[in-house]
């Protein structure tokens, strides 16, 4: 199995990097992952050509190549951190490599909740119509206290937090192949999917 | 009323754009609103804080000026667009202009939906605590297939909607106005007395006292007589000044000192819940350093940048010369890195030093030097080399039982100290001409401070950590502020005007020749301060890790989180100040650590302190890596090849033999975490997140070692204690940075010199800001040396040189 993992964040220090990189070496027997940062892609301003910029079509291809997406999120404001917001938008307005893409969703902060209001957000955000990404549902993975949680070779140290995200990537590699099968046995008008837009809507044009 | 609205994307076309400018345009009668765009704000980067842009400020303060904010916000897949998001994070990370502000939501969209989804996470958003803004409830405006809505004039169409939309900002307006209330200040009332609360010091709880009048807090008072004197100063007298200057508890904390800052104000807040005040009213006023105080205008003969050891020394002189002199000090308090000394300085001084007994090895040490060959001295020194094997040899042909020392020992003691090869193999060795001065005048400066008024305890020399002989001078009282004390009396009582939280921003260069500094005072105002001459003595740059990285050809590895013995103020400002006069400098690349510091503070006086021969040091995989006695930098380069972090392992013994710590200060370590104890030596591996196995297998061997007294892995050859009695305790450590022995070049008269050897005009630098003297390793107590003897110097040639001209 391939997948991307993107660090949701633009910071130079981010624990939500150091939890991709724990994943990527800890399961790195059971799939390859392969670390995305959107540091410095430009800002989303909804250009008029719909036309991705180099660097968000390279991610994109890379997405879209994938067998799955790991979306490790911070919170800022109750809410995912702009930049992540700009990369999904342009994905969302552009080439659209999400659709039918299995997803999981990991986070880490500083204090207690671990993100947790940030990944309830990002949830609907996915489930948009123009990026109808199949997320796994009834498994999260938040990762509190999260400055204290790795030790000085990127190892995750609380145990129990070990466990829990081991049977969340197992259920993840379930999840790519259900998905997989639900997806190449009936078409769900993917093709339409990308095609999908609002102006179209509300024009009545494509429903 | 005064609204700003914020058009919730940066797209080019945009129908939350033409609502807001439809809302200006119908509500102009009623309220002004003016329309902020997204367009030019950066993305949010909390690694690239741009709070100070032009652009974010000009939104926080439009925001904070506005009565209330609307922002009109789209939908981009079920949530709001990253632009918002941006500003909105920009708006809560270092600025909050949206604390307590009146907010209406309105949107628009193409679907049915007119931005439902989206406009629910906006409230949840503008809820977190960064933002804190305060949401209009009820009242949703949601303008679903906007594309039909508007007309050619860009008014909305359908009457309904118009009604609607009136009714929602007639109920904002109702709402600003209740919700500003909130934002009035409460009046503030206290039952007057003297409140007895504490705040958090280095050592533990510190007593304050609390004086509280009817409506002001009148006084603080807090114990500082436990803590280390001189270095504690800062927070205990400039937060307590700040909070009565402006009756606020909205102060800014100590660079360095977050937690103790943070205590004494969490302490006076218990103090105003205590008298029955809301100290939450407290924590909203302004700033007292907000309040911006007119520029100042000074003329003097000499400005000392830096009142540190040299820096207050050659002001010291400067009085002496019968001039006039202004030292600015960046912090609120003197002292620098001097305060943070042991205390002994080095001087020879045969006369004193012979009345002491020679003890065992300083024979052999002497011999040692003695028996080098002079092709391994360099040239310039091969002359005072020959003497001293002379007067080597002289002493030890009359078996002298007493301790020798002369100025040629020192002086070759500091070149041999200080010769180091970096990474690039350039070897450096002491500027001989520096060397020279310091070794020969150092104990004119011993004398020198006794007259200023410093004491020092002549009934025992002692060689300081990292020395390499017994000639340190130790001043009676405590170490280093004992020299800060003495000469800060001395120049206020001469007339020096001492100005702190005064750091010096620029040079005044005029054809080459510096006439003074400008400098920022502690309320932002531009302190302008004409000067014949200029001190340099703001220290090193130890505290600056971006510059000891930049800069460093020594060691392998700096570490970006590394810590420092200094004091947060020594960052290199002086270094600054003289390229931008286009000083030369010296040997840059190399810096000193001391291997054994604490990993979160860099103090040196944390954990267990004790001899090398009662402990041993374990890498994070529980083996030893080096010979504990190894020499400061020996020790310093094996810790950075093992991660950097180390531990001490000892057993419970060692209570014993340490001279710094209690049980109590022991039991308190443990509980902050940072020493840890097992009753097994398998516990504690597991605490250090170590193999057992290979632990216990490396105290089983080192304990052999100590039985057979040799260790053939690493020949360590002086044991005390070995590691058997339970409880056990690991200290961690790491190496932290000490001294930076790079600095300007200066010739002996502490002129600056340019990069053709040239005297910059009205330039002089003494102290740690200089380079040259201690080439690549410092010895120990020569620090101190160092500054009163080029103080001393600095100081009396500011004077000369101007009367020369």
């Amino acid at each position: 199995m391939k997948f991307i993992g993107i660090v949701g964040t633009n910071a130079t220090k981010s624990t939500n990097r150091k939890l991709l990189q724990f994943m990527q070496k800890h399961f790195s027997k059971k799939a390859e992952i392969e670390i995305c940062e959107i540091k410095g892609l430009p800002a989303f301003n909804q250009p008029e050509n719909r036309i991705a910029p180099e660097e968000i079509q390279a991610l994109s291809d890379k997405v879209e190549s994938a067998d799955g997406v790991i979306i490790a999120t911070p919170e800022y404001d109750h809410t995912v951190p702009a930049p992540l917001k700009s990369v999904l938008e342009w994905l969302s307005y552009t080439s659209r490599p999400f659709i039918d893409k299995p997803v999981m969703i990991v986070g880490a902060s500083y204090g207690a909740l671990g993100s947790s209001r940030a990944q309830g957000h990002l949830r609907q955000i996915l489930d948009a119509p123009e990026l109808k990404a199949r997320v796994m549902p009834s498994e999260e993975f938040l990762l509190g206290h999260s400055l204290q949680a790795f030790d000085d070779n990127g190892d995750l140290v609380y145990a129990d937090k070990v466990t829990e995200l081991e049977e969340c990537f197992d259920q993840f590699l379930l999840f790519v192949d259900i998905t997989d099968q639900l997806i190449k046995n009936h078409s769900f008008q993917t093709e339409k999917n990308k095609n999908f837009s609002w102006e179209k809507v509300s024009e009545g044009g494509n429903n | 009323m005064k609204f700003i609205g914020i058009v919730g994307t940066n797209a080019a076309k945009s129908y939350n754009r033409m609502l807001l400018q439809f809302m200006k345009k119908h509500f102009s009668d009623k309220a002004e609103i003016e329309i902020l765009e997204l367009t030019d704000v950066p993305m949010f980067d909390e690694s690239d804080d741009q709070s100070d842009s032009d652009i974010i400020q000009m939104f926080n303060t439009k925001i904070s000026d506005a009565d209330g904010v609307i922002i009109a916000t789209p939908e981009h897949n079920h949530s709001v667009p990253s632009a918002l998001n941006s500003i909105l994070e920009w708006m809560s990370f270092n600025l909050h202009p949206f604390d307590g502000k009146p907010v209406m939501i309105v949107g628009a969209s193409l679907h049915p939906q007119g931005s439902s989804r989206a406009q629910l996470h906006l409230r949840q958003i503008l809820d977190a605590p960064g933002v804190n803004a305060t949401v209009m409830p009820g009242s949703e405006f949601l303008l679903g297939q906007a594309q039909k809505a508007f007309d050619d004039n860009g008014d909305l169409k359908s009457e309904g909607t118009v009604d609607f939309l009136e009714s929602c900002f007639t109920k904002f307006q109702r709402f600003t106005e209740i919700a500003n209330l909130l934002n009035v200040p409460e009046d503030l009332n206290f039952k007057p007395g003297t409140f007895e609360v504490t705040a958090k010091g280095h050592n533990g709880d510190l007593p304050m006292s609390v004086t509280l009048s009817k409506d002001r807090i009148e006084d603080i008072d807090i114990d500082t007589s436990t803590e280390t004197k001189g270095i504690a100063d800062v927070v205990f007298t400039r937060i307590p000044q700040e909070i009565v200057k402006g009756q606020t508890l909205n102060v800014d904390v100590i660079s360095g000192a977050s937690i103790t800052s943070h205590g004494v104000i969490d302490g006076v807040a218990r103090a105003v819940k205590m008298a029955g005040g809301n100290p939450e009213i407290l924590k909203k006023r302004p700033k007292a350093s907000n309040i911006v105080q007119k520029d100042e205008e000074y003329t003097t003969d000499v400005v000392v940048v830096g009142a540190g050891g040299a820096g207050l020394t050659a002001a010291a002189k400067v009085l002496d010369e019968g001039k006039n002199v202004i030292v600015a000090e960046k912090f609120p308090s003197p002292g620098g890195n001097t305060v943070r000394a042991g205390g002994p300085m080095n001087a020879a001084d045969p006369e004193w030093q012979n009345k002491f007994d020679a003890i065992p090895g300083e024979a052999h040490r002497l011999k040692e030097i003695k028996d080098m060959k002079l092709d391994d001295i360099d040239p310039e020194y091969r002359d005072d080399f020959k003497k001293l094997q002379k007067q080597i040899g002289d002493y030890l042909d009359s078996d002298g039982k007493y301790l020798f020392d002369s100025k040629l020992l020192f002086r070759i003691q500091t070149y041999l100290g200080g010769k180091r090869t970096d990474l690039q193999g350039n070897e450096i060795h002491g500027q001989y001409d520096l060397v020279k001065i310091l070794t020969d005048h150092a104990l004119e400066s011993v004398k020198w401070l006794e007259k200023v008024g410093v004491s020092f305890d002549k009934n025992e020399v002692t060689m300081p950590v990292g020395a390499l002989w017994r000639r340190g001078h130790k001043p009676m009282g405590p170490e280093g502020f004992a020299y800060i004390q003495a000469l800060q009396k001395y120049i206020e009582d001469n007339g020096a005007k001492l100005m702190t939280e005064t750091p010096v921003k620029e040079l005044i260069i005029e054809d080459g020749k510096i006439y003074g500094v400008i400098a920022r005072g502690a309320n932002g105002q531009k302190i302008t301060i004409h000067a014949e001459s200029v001190v340099l003595a703001s220290g090193g740059y130890g505290a600056n890790t971006k510059m000891l990285k930049k800069y460093n050809t020594y060691w392998t590895e700096i570490d970006d989180d590394i810590q420092t013995s200094n004091s947060p103020a020594i960052t290199g400002d002086g270094i600054k100040l003289g390229l931008s006069a286009g000083a030369d400098l010296v040997g840059m690349g190399f810096s000193q650590m001391m291997p054994v510091s604490d990993p979160d503070t860099g103090e040196l006086f944390t954990g267990l302190q004790v001899p090398p021969a009662n402990f041993i040091m374990v890498n994070q995989q529980g083996k030893r890596f080096v010979n504990e006695y190894g020499s400061r930098d020996q020790l310093t380069q094996a810790a950075i090849d093992n991660g950097s972090l180390f531990y001490l392992i000892a057993d419970d013994e060692i209570k014993k033999t340490a001279y710094n710590t209690s049980q109590e200060k022991l039991d308190a370590q443990v509980k902050a975490g940072t020493l840890f104890r097992d009753d097994t030596l398998e516990g504690l591996a597991k605490q250090l997140k170590i193999d057992p196995e290979v632990l216990v297998d490396t105290i089983k061997k080192y304990n052999s070692y100590v039985d057979a007294g040799s260790d053939p892995e690493f020949g360590k050859d002086v044991f005390d204690l070995k590691v058997v009695k339970a409880p056990f305790y690991a200290t961690p450590r790491k190496p932290a940075v000490h001294h930076t022995m790079g600095g300007l070049k200066i010739d002996t008269g502490t002129h600056v010199l340019n990069k053709d050897g040239e005297i910059i005009d009205g330039l002089y630098a003494a102290g740690e800001v200089a380079g040259g003297l201690h080439a690549g390793n410092r010895l120990g107590g020569n620090s101190l040396a160092d500054i009163f003897t080029f103080g001393r110097i600095a100081g009396e040639n500011s004077v000369e040189d101007k009367v020369l001209d």
